[in-house]
C-alpha cells in the first residue's frame, strides 16, 4: 500500500466533504432561501380551477311573462384520454342513439386536448342518468354534469327572433380567446346572438384540490377562495306572447311572415316566419336528422322572411305614392283620375280590378284602384317616387336589432338607364305604380311603413328588446332606438289614414275584417310572382284614432291580399288589444280540450 | 465506561445505529408516500421485512472469519456474472429494464449483489503483489474485471447501475495509486464514448482534446497511437451500440443525457421533486400532510425520489438529519479502511464506500436538481428488498473487519 496516508487520501477527503457541503448548501438554498417560490408552485400544482357557468338570461316578453326560460338537464361527457372506445354500443345503446354516434362526436372533437371532457349528448333522461351512476366504475372517462338549457314555457316558437345557442366553433373560439373555453356555449342566432354580451354573465371559478393525475379530491379551503359566477342579465323584449302565439299558429301552414310593431316606440310586438322550427330541439346536442331535414327543407325554415325575404309590395305602395303626391301639393283631395276599367301608357294597356268611375286619392286608397295610381306615378315622377320610398325605408336596411336581414330592392331612374339603355320603356311605370314589377321589400320594411303612417311619419327603429333587468333590483335598463322622423305634414296622413279606413271599414277591399270594437285602418296588397300564384299582403293599424299597433303580414302563393293575409293580422290586432276577450277565449278552447280528454278516459 | 469501551471497540454501534436510524426514517417516508396509493400500500410492510432480514443477515456476516472475504472473492464474481448473464435471458422486465429474478415470487436484482461480488474480485486482483498499475496490461485487466458486468448492465439496460460500477472502479484504481497517465488511459475512452452520444462535434472536440493531452505526457508513440486508437474505437463503437438499440433504449439514453428532452417524463420528476423538497422549507409540512407526496405528483415516489418525501414533509430539518447520518456513516467507513492495514480489505471496504457515496450523490444530486435523472436508489432508504439487503450485507463486511481489524496489525 504504497500510497496510504498520501495526498490520494486527502483528495478524496477534501472530495468527500466538498460533495456533502455543497449539498447541504444547496438544501439551505432550497428550502430556506428559495422556499417562498417553491411553495407557490407546489399549491398552484394541486389546486385547479373549475369553471363555473354561469346561468344565461332569460326572456321576458312587453308584459314580463318568461318567454324563455333556464332549466337544468342532464349532459353525457367523455373524456377521450380516459375512454376506452369499446364501450361506445353499450353507451350509444343507453342514450339512444344510432352506432357510430359517439365516434363521430369524439372524432369532430379532436383539435381539443384529450383531456378535455366532450360533451356527448344533453338532455339525457333520467334513466340513463341512474344507470351511469351505477356503473360509474366500470365507464372510465364517462360522467355527466347537471347544465342549463333552454325552455319555451310560453308556448311560443319565436324561432327567428329568439334563435338558440350552440358550442362555439373553433373559428369564433380563436377570435374571442379570453371569454370562451372549448365546449362553452355562444348565442349563435337571433336575440341570443345580438345580446350575448349582456345574457352570457360571468363565469365564475371553484379551486378544488387534485392529485397529479389532475383527479378532484376535495375543496382547496373549503371553497373559502371560490369565485361564484354571475347570472346573465335578463332581457325584456317588446314582444307580447300572445299576438306572437297568434301570428305563429295563423301562419302555420303557410310560407310567410308576419310583423308587429307599436308605431309610437318601434317596438316589435310580433314577428312571425313560417314555417318555423322547434327551437328546444337546438337545446340538446341537436340530432343530425332534425338538422338535415331542417338544410333539405324546399320551404328553408331557417330562413327568417320577416327580415329576409323580398317581394313586391303590390297595392300597398300606394299609400306611400299618395303621401308623395300630397305633400309634394302635386294633387290635393280635389283631384280625380275616372277608371274605365284600364287605361294605355306608352303604347301598353294597363288593367284595373273593375270599372271605378271617377274617384279622389281617398277613394282611389279604399278601392286600389290601379288606374288612379297609373295615372299618379307619372304625375310624380321617378325622382320623387324613388325619395319618397327611401324615405319610408325601403331599399336599406332598418337597422333592427338581429340581424341578417336585406336591403330588398327600390329602382331609381339610373337603374333603367343601366338596364335598358336611355330609352327605357317608360311604361314600366305604371307597374311601379301598384307596387309591381322590380321593387322589392320585406315585411319589417312594411311593418315600419304601417307604423310610420300610424304615428303620421315618427317612429324609431325596430327593435325586439326594450332593455335589461339588473341582477340585483331587477330594474329595468332600457336600450335607446335612433329615432325616425319623415318631417310630412300631419294632414297628409289624415287623408291617406282616411283612405285606409274605408278600406276596411267602407266599402273598401279589406272590408271582411271589419270589427264593431276595433277600427282598423289597413292596405291590401297582392303581388305577382312569376314562380306560382300571388303573394298576398296586408298592412294594417288599430285603433284606427290612436293607433297602438301597426302590422304587415305576408303569406306567399295563396292569392288575394284581402283573403288570406288580412284576417291573420285582424287575429292579432284583437289579441294585442282585447287582451281580456283574448285570454277568455283561449281558456275556454282550453277547458273544452280538457273535457274532451276527461271523455276520453272514462270511454276507457 | 469501560464495557461501553470493550463494546464499541469490537462492535461498531455508529455504524449499526445510524443506519438502522436511516432505515427506520425511509421506512417512515415509505409510509407516507404509498398511504395513498392503492397499487403500493403494501410497500411498507414488504420493507420492514426485508429490513428485519437485512439485519439478521448483517448479523450473520458481521460473525464470519474476516479472511472468508477474499476466499469468496472470485467465486462471487463468477456467481454474480452468472446471474447477471441468467437475467438477460429469463428475466422479468421492470420499468424498461430487464434487471429482475424472480425467485419463490420474490423478485431481487442481480445487478444489485454483483457490485459486492466485483468490488471483491477487482480488490482482491489490485491487492495481488504482482499488479503493478503501472503496466498497460494489469489496467487493462483492472477495468474488464470492472467493466465486464458494466457491459452486461448496460444491456438491460440500467444505466444508474452501470454509472455506479464505473465511479466505483474509478475510485478503487485512484485508491491503490493508478499514476496520472494511467487514469488518463482509463479515463479517455470513457469520455470520449459518452461525448459521441452528444454529437460529432462533441465526438471530434474530445478527440482533439485526446491528442493534446497525449502530447503533453510525452509517451512513446507506440503508447500514444494505440491509446489513440482506443479512444476512436471507443467513441465509434459507442455510436455504433447506440445505433443497434432498439428505440425504447435510445430514449432512454437521450432523456439521460438530456433530462429536458422528456419534460412530462424524466423532466417532469426532476421539476415535481425540486418543488417538493423547496415547499418542505424549515420545519417541512409535517408526517403525511406534503400535498405533492401524498397527491402523487412524483410517480413511485417510495424509490428512488423517497429523498423528496423527507425533504417536504419534515423540512431542511429532516434533510439536515438524514445528511448528517449518511456523513457520520460514511466517515465512520472510511476511517475503518484508512486504519485497516489489509490491502484488500482496506480496497473492499474502499469499493464498499465509494458505492454508497456515488448512490447518495446522485440520488440527492438528482432531487435537488445539481444531478440528471438517473434512477438509482438512496441506500439504505428508498424502497427495495434487493439494495436493502445489499447495502446491509456491505456494511457487514464494513463492520466485520472493524471487529478484526486488531488480527492484522
Amino acid at each position: 500500500m504504497q500510497n496510504f496516508g498520501s495526498g490520494r487520501k486527502t483528495i478524496v477527503f477534501i472530495i468527500f466533504n466538498a460533495t456533502f457541503a455543497i449539498i447541504f448548501l444547496r438544501l439551505f438554498q432550497m428550502q430556506i432561501l428559495e422556499y417562498q417560490f417553491f411553495n407557490d408552485k407546489s399549491i398552484s400544482n394541486s389546486i385547479k380551477a373549475i369553471e363555473q357557468i354561469p346561468l344565461r338570461g332569460v326572456f321576458f316578453d312587453r308584459n314580463m311573462n318568461i318567454v324563455v326560460d333556464n332549466v337544468p338537464a342532464y349532459t353525457i361527457r367523455i373524456t377521450p384520454a380516459l375512454y376506452n372506445s369499446k364501450l361506445d354500443s353499450l353507451i350509444e345503446t343507453v342514450i339512444g342513439e344510432k352506432p357510430g354516434y359517439i365516434k363521430r362526436i369524439l372524432k369532430a372533437n379532436r383539435i381539443y386536448s384529450r383531456f378535455i371532457p366532450i360533451r356527448i349528448k344533453r338532455g339525457i333522461d333520467f334513466k340513463a342518468v341512474s344507470w351511469l351512476e351505477e356503473n360509474a366504475e366500470n365507464l372510465p372517462g364517462v360522467d355527466y354534469i347537471v347544465e342549463m338549457q333552454r325552455d319555451y314555457p310560453a308556448g311560443i316558437r319565436g324561432s327567428h327572433i329568439f334563435g338558440y345557442t350552440k358550442e362555439i366553433s373553433p373559428k369564433l373560439l380563436e377570435k374571442y380567446k379570453d371569454l370562451y373555453k372549448p365546449g362553452d356555449y355562444i348565442g349563435y342566432t337571433g336575440i341570443e346572438k345580438a345580446y350575448e354580451n349582456i345574457l352570457r354573465g360571468t363565469k365564475g371559478y371553484n379551486y378544488v384540490l387534485v392529485d397529479s393525475r389532475r383527479r378532484e379530491i376535495g375543496k382547496f379551503k373549503d371553497g373559502k377562495d371560490d369565485i361564484p359566477s354571475i347570472k346573465g342579465n335578463d332581457l325584456v323584449l317588446t314582444i307580447d306572447e300572445d299576438v306572437q302565439r297568434v301570428a305563429e299558429e295563423q301562419l302555420k301552414g303557410y310560407t310567410g311572415a308576419a310583423v308587429a310593431i307599436e308605431p309610437k316606440t318601434g317596438e316589435v310586438i310580433a314577428m312571425a316566419s313560417a314555417p318555423d322550427f322547434d327551437l328546444s330541439e337546438f337545446s340538446y346536442v341537436t340530432s343530425h336528422e332534425y338538422l338535415e331535414k331542417l338544410y333539405t327543407d324546399p320551404k328553408k325554415p331557417f330562413f327568417n322572411r320577416a327580415t329576409q325575404s323580398a317581394n313586391p309590395p303590390g297595392s300597398t305602395f300606394k299609400i306611400m305614392e299618395a303621401i308623395c303626391a300630397l305633400d309634394n301639393h302635386i294633387i290635393d283631395t280635389n283631384f280625380t283620375v275616372t277608371c274605365s276599367g284600364g287605361q294605355t301608357f306608352y303604347g301598353r294597356y294597363f288593367k284595373c280590378d273593375a270599372r271605378h268611375g271617377t274617384l279622389n286619392v281617398i277613394h282611389g286608397i279604399e278601392h286600389s284602384c290601379n288606374v288612379f295610381f297609373y295615372n299618379l306615378i307619372y304625375k310624380i315622377g321617378m325622382v320623387k317616387w324613388h325619395q319618397y320610398a327611401n324615405l319610408f325605408g325601403f331599399g336599406k336596411d332598418t337597422h333592427i336589432d338581429i340581424d341578417d336581414e336585406v336591403k330588398g330592392l327600390i329602382p331609381s331612374e339610373q337603374y333603367y338607364v343601366k338596364r335598358y339603355g336611355e330609352n327605357w320603356p317608360k311604361s314600366i311605370m305604371a307597374s311601379l305604380g301598384i307596387g309591381q314589377g322590380e321593387v322589392n321589400v320585406t315585411p319589417i320594411q312594411l311593418a315600419q311603413y304601417a307604423a310610420l303612417i300610424a304615428n303620421d311619419g315618427t317612429t324609431y327603429t325596430p327593435h325586439l328588446v326594450r332593455g335589461y333587468l339588473t341582477n340585483d333590483t331587477k330594474k329595468l335598463v332600457p336600450f335607446s332606438f335612433k329615432q325616425i322622423n319623415l318631417g310630412i305634414n300631419k294632414n297628409v296622413f289624415n287623408i291617406v289614414k282616411e283612405g285606409m279606413y274605408l278600406v276596411v271599414n267602407g266599402s273598401g277591399t279589406a272590408a271582411g275584417i271589419k270589427s264593431k270594437d276595433i277600427v282598423i285602418a289597413g292596405k291590401t296588397g297582392t303581388a305577382q310572382n312569376p314562380h306560382g300564384k300571388d303573394h298576398a299582403w296586408f298592412i294594417c293599424f288599430a285603433p284606427y284614432k290612436d293607433p297602438k299597433i301597426a302590422i304587415a303580414v305576408l303569406v306567399e302563393n295563396v292569392g288575394f291580399g284581402a283573403t288570406y293575409a288580412a284576417p291573420i293580422a285582424k287575429k292579432m290586432v284583437e289579441a294585442y288589444l282585447e287582451k281580456d276577450k283574448f285570454k277568455k277565449e283561449e281558456q275556454d278552447q282550453k277547458k273544452t280540450f280538457s273535457n274532451t280528454l276527461i271523455g276520453a278516459n272514462f270511454e276507457n | 465506561m469501560r464495557i461501553d469501551y470493550k463494546l464499541n471497540d469490537k462492535f461498531d454501534v455508529g455504524l449499526i445505529f445510524s443506519s438502522i436510524l436511516l432505515l427506520c426514517i425511509g421506512l417512515l417516508a415509505i409510509y407516507s408516500s404509498t398511504l395513498h396509493n392503492p397499487h403500493a400500500n403494501g410497500n411498507f410492510h414488504k420493507q420492514v421485512i426485508w429490513g428485519i432480514g437485512a439485519i439478521i443477515g448483517f448479523f450473520i456476516i458481521y460473525t464470519l472469519p474476516t479472511n472468508i472475504f477474499k476466499a469468496i472473492a472470485i467465486p462471487s464474481y463468477l456467481f454474480s456474472i452468472f446471474l447477471l448473464i441468467v437475467v438477460l435471458l429469463i428475466g422479468k422486465r421492470v420499468y424498461g429494464a430487464k434487471s429482475w429474478l424472480g425467485l419463490e415470487g420474490i423478485g431481487f436484482q442481480p445487478s444489485e449483489f454483483a457490485k459486492l461480488g466485483t468490488i471483491l474480485a477487482l480488490s482482491y486482483f489490485l491487492s495481488n503483489s504482482n499488479t503493478d498499475l503501472d503496466s498497460f496490461k494489469d489496467i487493462l485487466i483492472s477495468l474488464i474485471i470492472g467493466l465486464f458486468p458494466v457491459g452486461l448492465i448496460m444491456i438491460e439496460p440500467d444505466l444508474g447501475t452501470s454509472f455506479v460500477f464505473l465511479g466505483m472502479v474509478l475510485i478503487l484504481l485512484y485508491w491503490k495509486g493508478i499514476s496520472t497517465f494511467g487514469l488518463f488511459v482509463v479515463l479517455s475512452p470513457g469520455i470520449v464514448a459518452i461525448s459521441s452520444l452528444f454529437g460529432p462535434y462533441y465526438l471530434a472536440g474530445s478527440l482533439v482534446a485526446v491528442t493534446i493531452c497525449l502530447f503533453l505526457f510525452r509517451k512513446d508513440i507506440f503508447s500514444s497511437g494505440s491509446i489513440f486508437a482506443l479512444n476512436i474505437a471507443a467513441g465509434f463503437f459507442t455510436k455504433y451500440v447506440y445505433e443497434i438499440l432498439s428505440q425504447h433504449q435510445q430514449t432512454r439514453i437521450k432523456s439521460f443525457i438530456n433530462p429536458w428532452a422528456d419534460p412530462l417524463g424524466a423532466g417532469y420528476n426532476a421539476i415535481q421533486a425540486k418543488v417538493a423538497v423547496g415547499s418542505g422549507g424549515l420545519f417541512g409540512k409535517g408526517f403525511l400532510s406534503g400535498n405533492q407526496t401524498q397527491l402523487q405528483f412524483i410517480p413511485e415516489q417510495w424509490t428512488d425520489f423517497i429523498f423528496c418525501v423527507i425533504g417536504e414533509e419534515f423540512g431542511f430539518i429532516g434533510t439536515s438529519i438524514v445528511l448528517a447520518l449518511f456523513f457520520y456513516l460514511l466517515l465512520r467507513i472510511f476511517k475503518i479502511a484508512t486504519t485497516t492495514k489489509d490491502e484488500f480489505l482496506s480496497l473492499t471496504i474502499i469499493g464498499i464506500l465509494s458505492v454508497y457515496f456515488i448512490h447518495l450523490l446522485i440520488n440527492i444530486g438528482m432531487v435537488v436538481g445539481i444531478m440528471p435523472v438517473i434512477g438509482i436508489p438512496l441506500p439504505f432508504m428508498s424502497y427495495g428488498g434487493s439494495s436493502l439487503v445489499l447495502d446491509f450485507l456491505m456494511l457487514s463486511v464494513v463492520a466485520n473487519v472493524h471487529r478484526t481489524r486488531k488480527n492484522y496489525t
